[in-house]
C-alpha cells in the first residue's frame, strides 16, 4: 500500500539552530501515528512543516503520490491536512455551531442559527459530543469539550490527515479517555491521525506506529506493540532512564508540622478542608483538572481569596492577603501556567532568577550587580539551567527548561513551604526526571513542598502522602504504602461508587 | 591564519546582513541617505550653535518623554494627560509667582500638585481602570481646573524673577534647561539599570501576572510611575513659564504654534526612540535620543524653510519608520522551536 504522506530527509534550520536534520515521517491511510521526542527534539517543527506552516524545509514532502511545497497553512488544509494546535483557537464567546464553520466553507451565504446547528450535529457527532446543543456559547464547556470542538471544527473540512498536537496536555483523566475514544472512532472511519504526547500510556494505547525523534533526526517507524514505556524511553534519549522517580524512604511524621491548614474554604470548594503540611515531606494533591487542587495551592500563597479559614504556620497564626505576604513569610508557588504567570518570558534568564529576591540583592534600594550574578548562577546550577545563557530571553528556553526556571527563581527566597501546581506539565522526559530529583533534594533539605497534579504516574510516584480531592471535597488520605494508581484514580474520581466508570480501566 | 580569524569574526557588514532582513537594511540606509543629503544641504545646519539649539529644542520634550517611558515600561500603556498635567502645572507656578511666593516655594506647590495629580492617576490605574479611560478623563480635570483658575487667561509676573536660571539662564555655555535634560536623562537611566525599583518597573512591564506572582504589585508600581510622569511634565511646565515669565493653559497645546500637540509629541517621542508599547522592554535612553532624533529632524526641515504641517507629518513617518525597524528587528532575534 501507498503511504498517505511520505516526508523524507527533511532538513530545517533557524539561524544557528539545527531543529530537523534529514528527518523521515510517514503514514499510512487509516494509521494512527504516535510522534514523540523530548522537547527540543524537532516534533513542532515537523508538524508546522507537514501542515504548511513552516515552508522554509528542505526535502521530499510526497502527499497521494505527488510531490508538494506548500507555502501556507491553506495550502496544506485544502490538500486535507488538518492540525488541531496544543492551543486552542476557538472564539469563545461565539456558539459551537459557528465556531465549528469558522472558516466559513460550505455555508449559505444566509444561514440561521438553527440551519447551521443542524449542519454541525453530524460533526459534532463524529467527535463523540453529539449531545450538546450547537447554539450554546462555546466557554460554557469544559476544557476538554472545547479540544473535541476544535477537531470538531477540523473534520468540518473533511481532511485525510488530522495532526493532534498534545490534545490532552491540559485535560484531566476523564477527558482524555474522550480524546483517545475519538481517535479510535476516527481510525476506524479511515482517518489518518499524528498524534503528538508526552503522556506514554496514550500513545502505547492508540498507536499503531510511533515514530520518535531525538536531536532532530528520526528513528524507523516501530510497531507500538514491539515497544514498552522502558524501550520508547530509551529511544528517546538515546540513553537508558534508570528511575525517572527518586526512591521514597517512608517518613515518620516527628514533631510539630510546619503548617496546618485548618477550615481552608478556597473557591470552587463545596465545604471546609484541614490538612497538615510537614517539614521534609512530598505531600501530593490528587484530583482531576477541575476539581480544585490548585485552588488549594493558590489560597495559601495569597494568589486568590479564601471565604474563610486559618493557616497556622511557625506558631503564628496566617493566612496571606497578598502573593507578597506569603512570599515574605518563606511560601513559594508556581502555578500551573508558567507562561502567564510564571516567568517573564521577554526578560532575560538572569532576571527572571532574581525576581523574588530584589529586596536581598540590594541596599538603598540599589542593586548589587556582583550579588545578583553570583545567586543566579549558583541557583541555576542547583536546577541544571545552562548557566552560559543566563543572559538570553527565558522565551527562548524549551518547555522543560523554562519550568526549570520557574521553579529556580524561588531558590532565592529559600523557602520553607514550596507549592506547586503541575509541576511537569509539557515537560519533556528527561527534564522531569530532573525536577522530580531537585523536589526531592529540597524536600531533604526539610523543606515542605507540595504538588498538585492531574498526572495519575505523576501523582502516584512522586510524594510521600497523597490528599484526595474530588470535585470540590477533600476526600481522603493515602499512605505511602497504599499508593497505587488504583486506589488514586478510584478517590479522585468516583470516590462515591456512584458509577462503574472506571471498572474496565482498573482492570 | 587570517583566513580562519575572518571566519570566526564575521566583519560588521556581515554581521548586519546576516543578523537583519534586506528590508530592515534597505529602510534604514535609505534614513540615513536622506538624512546626510538633509544636513549637507541645509543651511548653518552643522554648526555648534544649531547642535545647541537641537538638544535644547529636544529638552522640553525629552524630560517629558523620559517622564512618560517609565509608564510605558511598566506595561501602563501611556498617560494621554501629560500636556493637561503641563498647563495646571504652569498655572499654579505662573500664580504662585505672580503672587510673590518667590521660586522655592512656587516650585514645591507646583511639585505637590503634579505629585497629587500623578498619585489619583495611579490609584485609579493601580485599581484596575483602563490608562485611556483614566487619563482621558483626568486630562479633562486638569485642563479644566487650570482653565478656571486662571479665568483662561494669560498670567504673567515681572522679571527679574527667581526662576530666570532655569527659563534663560545657562552654565559654560550651555542652557540650563540643556543641562537639567542630560541630568535627569542619566539619573532615570541610573534608577532603570541599578536600582530594585528600575528592575520592578521591568519586570510588571514584562509580565504584569508574574510580577504579582513574584510579589510585586501593579498596584504601587502605577502610582509610583504616574507621579514620575506627572513631576516630569510638571518640571517642563515650571522651565517653560520660566522663560517665557508667563503661563497660560493652552501653551502645551497645538493651538499655540508649537509644532504638534505636547501630549502627541511625547508619546510619538517614546515610540520613536523603539520603546515595547506593551511593556517590559526599552529604556529612559531610547526615549532621551528618540527626543535628539525628532529635534534634529524638525530642525533640519526649519532650516530648509518647511512650515509645520510638513514637520508634524514628518514626526508621523518616524513613528512608522521606527515601529517597522523595531517590530522585524525584534522578529528577527527570535528562534522558536
Amino acid at each position: 500500500m501507498q503511504p498517505l504522506l511520505k516526508l523524507t530527509n527533511i532538513t530545517r534550520s533557524y539561524g544557528a539552530i539545527q531543529a530537523l536534520r534529514g528527518a523521515n515521517f510517514e503514514i499510512m491511510p487509516g494509521e494512527v501515528i504516535g510522534l514523540v521526542g523530548e522537547n527540543g527534539a524537532g516534533k513542532s517543527t515537523m508538524v508546522k512543516i507537514i501542515s504548511g506552516f513552516d515552508s522554509g524545509f528542505k526535502g521530499e514532502y510526497v502527499l497521494n503520490g505527488e510531490a508538494l511545497h506548500f507555502s501556507s497553512p491553506i495550502q496544506a488544509e485544502r490538500a486535507g491536512i488538518a492540525v488541531a494546535q496544543q492551543e486552542l483557537s476557538l472564539i469563545k464567546t461565539m456558539s459551537v455551531a459557528e465556531n465549528i464553520f469558522l472558516a466559513g466553507d460550505k455555508v449559505p451565504t444566509f444561514a440561521t442559527m438553527r440551519s447551521l446547528g443542524r449542519m454541525a450535529k453530524p460533526f459534532l457527532e463524529e467527535v463523540g459530543l453529539g449531545h450538546i446543543d450547537p447554539r450554546i456559547a462555546t466557554e460554557r464547556l469544559s476544557v476538554g469539550e472545547q479540544h473535541l470542538i476544535e477537531v470538531a471544527r477540523l473534520l468540518a473540512h473533511d481532511p485525510q490527515l488530522l495532526i493532534l498536537d498534545e490534545p490532552t496536555a491540559a485535560l484531566g483523566e476523564s477527558d482524555s479517555i474522550r480524546i483517545l475514544d475519538m481517535v479510535n472512532r476516527l481510525s476506524a472511519r479511515g482517518k489518518s491521525i499524528v498524534y503528538v504526547s508526552h503522556r506514554m500510556d496514550e500513545i502505547f494505547k492508540i498507536s499503531n506506529r510511533i515514530i520518535v525523534l531525538r536531536d532532530g533526526e528520526s528513528q524507523e517507524p516501530r510497531q507500538a506493540a514491539d515497544l514498552d514505556v522502558n524501550s520508547l524511553v530509551e529511544l528517546m534519549l538515546g540513553r537508558e532512564l534508570n528511575n525517572m522517580f527518586p526512591v521514597r524512604t517512608p517518613i515518620t511524621k516527628t514533631g510539630e508540622p510546619m503548617m496546618k491548614v485548618e477550615n481552608l474554604w478556597p473557591d470552587r470548594f463545596l465545604e471546609r478542608i484541614s490538612f497538615d503540611i510537614y517539614p521534609g515531606e512530598i505531600l501530593g494533591l490528587a484530583g482531576q483538572l477541575g476539581s480544585g487542587t490548585g485552588d488549594i495551592l493558590s489560597a495559601i500563597a495569597g494568589m486568590t481569596k479564601t471565604r474563610d479559614g486559618n493557616l497556622v504556620f511557625k506558631g503564628h497564626n496566617f493566612l496571606p492577603k497578598t502573593p507578597k505576604e506569603a512570599i515574605d513569610a518563606g511560601i513559594a508557588y508556581c502555578s500551573e501556567d508558567r507562561k502567564h504567570d510564571g516567568l517573564f518570558l521577554g526578560r532575560p534568564i538572569s532576571d527572571n532568577l532574581s525576581s523574588t529576591a530584589l529586596g536581598k540583592l540590594s541596599t538603598w534600594g540599589i542593586r548589587s550587580d556582583a550579588k545578583e550574578k553570583a545567586m543566579v548562577s549558583e541557583n541555576a546550577v542547583k536546577f541544571t539551567v545552562d548557566s552560559s545563557r543566563l543572559a538570553q530571553e527565558a522565551g527562548v528556553l524549551s518547555g522543560g527548561n523554562q519550568q526549570k526556571v520557574a521553579l529556580a527563581k524561588w531558590l532565592a527566597i529559600e523557602p520553607d513551604i514550596i507549592l506547586v501546581n503541575e509541576p511537569t506539565r509539557g515537560v519533556d522526559v528527561g527534564a522531569r526526571a530532573e525536577i522530580y530529583q531537585k523536589l526531592r533534594e529540597l524536600a531533604d533539605g526539610g523543606a515542605a513542598i507540595v504538588v498538585a497534579s492531574t498526572d495519575i504516574q505523576e501523582i502516584t510516584n512522586l510524594p510521600d502522602r497523597v490528599i484526595t480531592v474530588y470535585r470540590g471535597i477533600q476526600i481522603g488520605e493515602i499512605a505511602l504504602e497504599d499508593m497505587t494508581a488504583a486506589t488514586i484514580l478510584k478517590e479522585i474520581t468516583d470516590p462515591f461508587d456512584e458509577t462503574g466508570l472506571l471498572e474496565g480501566e482498573l482492570a | 591564519m587570517s583566513h580562519v580569524l575572518t571566519q570566526e569574526k564575521p566583519n560588521i557588514v556581515q554581521r548586519l546582513v546576516r543578523d537583519h532582513s534586506p528590508l530592515v537594511i534597505v529602510l534604514v540606509l535609505v534614513f540615513m541617505a536622506i538624512c546626510i543629503i538633509g544636513a549637507a544641504t541645509a543651511p548653518n545646519f552643522l554648526t555648534i550653535f544649531n547642535f545647541k539649539t537641537i538638544i535644547r529644542d529636544a529638552a522640553i520634550v525629552g524630560i517629558m518623554a523620559i517622564g512618560l517611558t517609565f509608564v510605558t515600561l511598566s506595561g501602563n500603556f501611556f498617560l494621554l494627560s501629560m500636556k493637561e498635567t503641563a498647563a495646571l502645572s504652569i498655572i499654579a507656578f505662573a500664580t504662585c509667582m505672580a503672587a510673590g511666593y518667590g521660586f522655592p516655594i512656587s516650585f514645591l506647590v507646583t511639585m505637590g500638585i503634579a505629585t497629587a495629580a500623578g498619585a489619583i492617576q495611579g490609584l485609579l490605574i493601580g485599581l484596575g481602570g483602563n490608562p485611556i479611560v483614566v487619563t482621558l478623563g483626568a486630562a479633562g480635570l486638569f485642563f479644566g481646573i487650570g482653565s478656571w483658575w486662571s479665568d483662561n487667561l494669560v498670567v504673567s509676573f515681572r522679571r527679574p524673577h527667581g526662576a530666570e536660571w532655569l527659563g534663560t539662564g545657562s552654565t559654560f555655555g550651555l542652557p540650563n534647561i540643556t543641562i537639567a535634560f542630560v541630568i535627569i536623562a542619566i539619573v532615570a537611566e541610573f534608577v532603570l539599570r541599578k536600582t530594585s525599583f528600575g528592575r520592578q518597573v521591568y519586570l510588571i512591564g514584562a509580565n504584569r501576572a508574574a510580577g504579582r506572582a513574584t510579589g510585586h504589585e501593579n498596584f504601587a508600581m502605577a502610582i509610583k510611575v504616574c507621579i514620575i510622569a506627572s513631576i516630569c511634565s510638571a518640571f517642563v511646565a515650571v522651565a517653560f513659564s520660566a522663560q517665557v515669565s508667563s503661563a497660560h493653559v493652552n501653551y502645551f497645546s497645538s493651538s499655540f504654534g508649537s509644532s504638534g500637540d505636547m501630549t502627541i509629541m511625547v508619546i510619538a517621542t517614546v515610540m520613536v526612540g523603539g520603546n515595547s508599547i506593551m511593556g517590559g522592554y526599552g529604556s529612559t535612553l531610547r526615549s532621551s535620543l528618540g527626543a535628539i532624533f525628532i529635534s534634529t529632524i524638525d530642525n533640519m526641515m526649519v532650516l530648509h524653510g518647511f512650515n509645520s504641517g510638513p514637520r508634524v507629518l514628518a514626526v508621523g513617518l518616524m513613528i512608522v519608520f521606527s515601529i517597522m525597524v523595531f517590530a522585524l528587528v525584534r522578529r528577527g532575534s527570535r528562534a522558536e522551536e
